[in-house]
């Protein structure tokens, strides 16, 4: 329950043994190889070794893994069988592993390439149809055009095809055509929106001045290069190639989904090569002389002794020990399984920094019960514990997802609970449907108040919930200082304003629960004041200033004020799932006890409710986060912890175990 | 003028200026979806993240709703026989609805501006959306004070 401790271990070994003892390191998963380039520039190491690493190895298995990567996305395009929802790792044995790795090679390599064959020509005939298909756009204006595209001239004429937009004035072309060219002809082959389209037939030597007029009028002429025969003729051509060009595609695709069954083994070899990388890729952090390397970095302290066995195995030199005092080290989090979880949560805002503490126990159980206080219904309680066990059961999914799914496990049983105590089963479904079809007026008793009859009670306890929950988090903040040894701290910043707290809500509320209790808290409000002001300026030297922080560090109530008010929002939220579920059934009741008004209501109610579920859910989640990181985690949590990140088999589509000998 | 006098008009308008706070609504969700189109462009893998932020400034349309149905359902109306308010009463309730009205159109615009940055930070680091998340949830904040002011109010009236 708290942040693993790490020790710090230096290897020294001989270059023959290197490889194998990265891999066996990689099969232990527990260290943590850090980089070691500030050594690079440390006088006393950098004449004596050498960066270590394999950059063009990297590389080259880099292209592999993208190559492999785009493979397996074309073939996933073909590939029809149903996919589950969440996809999760397949457990393989290391050895079976390794017998797959080295049997399917060749042949793995094989299909792979014919993939990106098939992928290349793909993409080639898919470009040719592009190309094609613009051609025959240009060519479409010119269907009733007869003469063949290619002939240009005869022996004294001219022959020409061009474009002119459609705001030209054509008549006053024509017109000023004849007046200024004795013999030409010109034809309106096709028109659309934007241009004219017109051939042309001059004599050659007027050429030049019939494309002067022609230009005046915004004409431009249109060749097309090495197309012979008319465009009608070229229209059909092109397109017989489209169509033999869709037969070659179609071929691909066949072929494509004939080899979709060799997925998985290109998955495995995927997986295969992500780990050779890795393993490759760590050199870097690796320093070298001729015969020998240095690894450096970190392993958590329970893990030493399985180091340790493999280390002499190896017979290499090492060192393991406490990180210095106030040094860094990479974080992880221990919690047992009912917590871990959440550590998610915890994840989402910052990892804790190694100094500081791992706040997920303390925060679980009140992010829980906010969950539940802001949702607060049996029925979606219900809902979502179940389909979350249900995946959890069903697709035994990992890592992030899985701890997601675990939280809203718990999260929903405290929703139903919170439901039972408010009578709430998907808001008020069960009672609307009563009346609707036996118009009875049964209702369902809340265990203990209705909050929408009695909104007081349940925000005065919203506010008791905040006070306990900022609390313990200034409980924790006051463990930290006793564990570093400032006690007197914790007593003069908690334990004072516990008590000025605590006077001050005495003070003003006291009576209401035991009368007379208001005096108690006038002098215990008053003690505490004194105190924080003659306490809480006591890192200023001279008495005035002490005086002065001591007196302003009073308005630090407001700060408290406003931590405590914004708890207001578990009664809020509460009442949102609450009055919208009633709109539901109010607006799924309008069409009355007839088929069509039942139908209404049933329609209504799925929807309605699967809408307000969502965005309530999504608001408890959010909230619940919010008064953890803002409220909470403010009164004792410092972040930016860097997670302990071992060298593992960071494998895609497989889980490899390795057996217990 | 009468009208102004007349104790279920004030009440019915009250719940009308509740119902307003779905404005604000409107213009958050519509800078942050705006701003999702463009993330999702880029990455159309990131349309489920984008969605939950471009959905979290559309809860002040829901809480102007669930006002304007409180003061409906008090006042008789949804029910079918009207109570008879006087005009202090309808005033009552007119001056309850104000808090949401007004706070969840302001809030909502703003929580949108937020969303839509947040939605640019999942576009760029997708795994920081919860700190997205709690930044827009933070100008949420006054608009649940402004509900439940709201609601207290007029669960206080008496009719």
């Amino acid at each position: 329950m708290a942040i693993v401790k790490m020790n710090k271990i230096s290897i020294i070994g001989l270059n023959d043994i290197k490889t194998e003892l990265v891999k066996e390191i990689m099969d232990l998963g527990v260290v943590e190889i850090s980089s070691q380039d500030s050594k690079l520039t440390d006088p006393e190491w950098i004449n004596y070794v050498k960066k270590d690493g394999n950059e063009n190895e990297v590389l080259n298995l880099d292209m592999k893994i993208s190559n492999l990567n785009e493979v397996l996305t074309s073939l996933e395009k073909y590939d029809t069988r149903k996919r589950p929802l969440f996809s999760t790792r397949k457990a393989i044995s290391s050895d079976e592993f390794d017998e797959a790795v080295l049997n399917n090679n060749s042949h793995v390599n094989e299909n792979v390439s014919t993939v990106l064959e098939l992928n290349k020509s793909f993409r080639e005939l898919c470009s040719e149809e592009n190309k094609l298909e613009a051609v025959i756009l240009s060519l479409k204006p010119w269907v009733k055009y007869t003469i063949p595209l290619n002939m240009t001239e005869t022996k004294y004429t001219s022959i020409f095809i061009g474009a002119i937009p459609s705001i030209a004035d054509i008549e006053k072309l024509k017109a000023e055509m004849s007046q200024e060219i004795g013999k030409f002809y010109m034809n309106l082959i096709e028109s659309d929106k934007d241009q004219f389209y017109f051939s042309f037939i001059c004599l050659k030597d007027e050429k030049e001045d019939v494309y002067d007029l022609l230009k005046k009028y915004g004409f431009s002429p249109i060749l097309f290069k090495d197309i012979e025969g008319t465009a009608a003729e070229n229209i059909l051509k092109y397109e017989n190639y489209l169509k033999d060009i869709s037969v070659k595609k179609e071929e691909i695709e066949n072929k494509l989904t004939e080899l979709v069954i060799f997925k998985e083994e290109i998955q495995l070899f995927y997986d295969h090569i992500i780990i050779e990388r890795d393993k490759n890729k760590i050199l870097n952090n690796l320093l070298k002389t001729d015969t020998t390397f240095y690894i450096e970095g970190w392993i958590p302290e329970a893990k030493k002794e399985s180091v340790k066995v493999v280390l002499d195995e190896y017979q290499c030199w090492y060192d393991i020990k406490q990180p210095e005092e106030g040094e860094e080290f990479p974080v992880l989090m221990k919690n047992n399984s009912f917590v871990q979880p959440f550590e998610s949560i915890t994840e989402l805002y910052s990892l804790p920094s190694p100094s500081n503490i791992d706040p997920t126990i303390f925060m679980t159980p009140f992010y829980i019960l906010f969950f539940g206080l802001m949702l607060a219904d049996v029925g979606y309680g219900a809902i979502m514990s179940i389909l979350c066990f249900l995946v959890l059961k069903k697709y035994k999914p990992e890592g992030g997802l899985q701890k997601l799914l675990k939280v809203f496990f718990y999260c929903g049983i405290s929703t139903a609970f919170w439901g039972l105590m408010f009578g709430s089963v998907l808001g008020d479904a069960i009672q609307a449907a009563a009346k609707l079809l036996f118009n009875s007026d049964f209702i369902i008793k809340p265990l203990w108040l209705n909050p929408m009859e009695d909104p007081m009670t349940l925000l005065i306890f919203s506010f008791v919930f905040g006070v306990i929950h900022l609390f313990t988090g200034m409980a924790v903040n006051a463990y930290m200082l006793v564990r570093d040894g400032k006690k007197l701290d914790a007593v003069f910043d908690i334990g004072f304003w516990y008590g000025f707290i605590i006077g001050i809500a005495l003070w003003l509320f006291g009576n209401i629960i035991i009368p007379g209790s208001n005096l108690v808290g006038k002098w215990m409000t008053i003690v505490f004041a004194i105190g924080l002001v003659l306490t809480q300026g006591r890192a200023k030297t001279n008495v005035a200033s002490k005086l002065i922080s001591g007196v302003l560090s009073l308005y630090g109530i407001t700060g408290y004020l406003s931590d405590i008010l914004s708890y207001s929002r578990l009664l809020a939220l509460g009442l949102a799932t609450g009055v919208v579920s009633s709109v539901v059934s109010i607006l799924g009741s309008m069409g009355g006890r007839n088929v069509l008004g039942i139908l209404l209501f049933a329609v209504a109610m799925v929807v309605g409710h699967s809408f307000n579920f969502a965005i309530n859910a999504l608001g408890a989640f959010v909230h619940a986060a919010r008064l953890q990181y803002v409220e909470f985690f403010g009164k004792f949590y410092e972040g930016g912890g860097e997670a302990f990140n071992p060298l593992v088999k960071n494998t895609k589509y497989y889980k490899i175990i390795k057996e217990d000998f | 003028m009468n009208i102004l006098t007349n104790g279920n008009f004030l009440a019915i308008l009250g719940a009308s200026v509740a119902a307003l706070a779905g404005i604000g609504s409107a213009i958050g969700v519509g800078i942050a979806g705006s701003a999702a189109s463009g993330v999702v462009a880029e990455d159309p893998k990131k349309f489920g993240s984008t969605l939950i932020l471009q959905a979290l400034p559309g809860t002040q349309g829901i809480y102007g709703l669930l006002i304007a149905f409180i003061i409906l359902n008090k006042i008789g109306l949804l029910g079918g026989s009207m109570a008879e308010l006087s005009a202090a009463q309808g005033g009552y309730f007119l001056a309850a609805s104000l808090p949401i009205g007004i706070v969840g159109i302001i809030s909502a615009i703003h929580q949108g501006k937020v969303a839509a940055s947040g939605i640019m930070l999942v576009g760029k680091r997708p795994e920081e959306i919860a700190k997205a998340m709690v930044y827009a949830a933070m100008v949420e904040t006054y608009a649940v004070l402004a509900l439940l002011i709201s609601f207290l109010m007029i669960n206080g009236i008496a009719i």
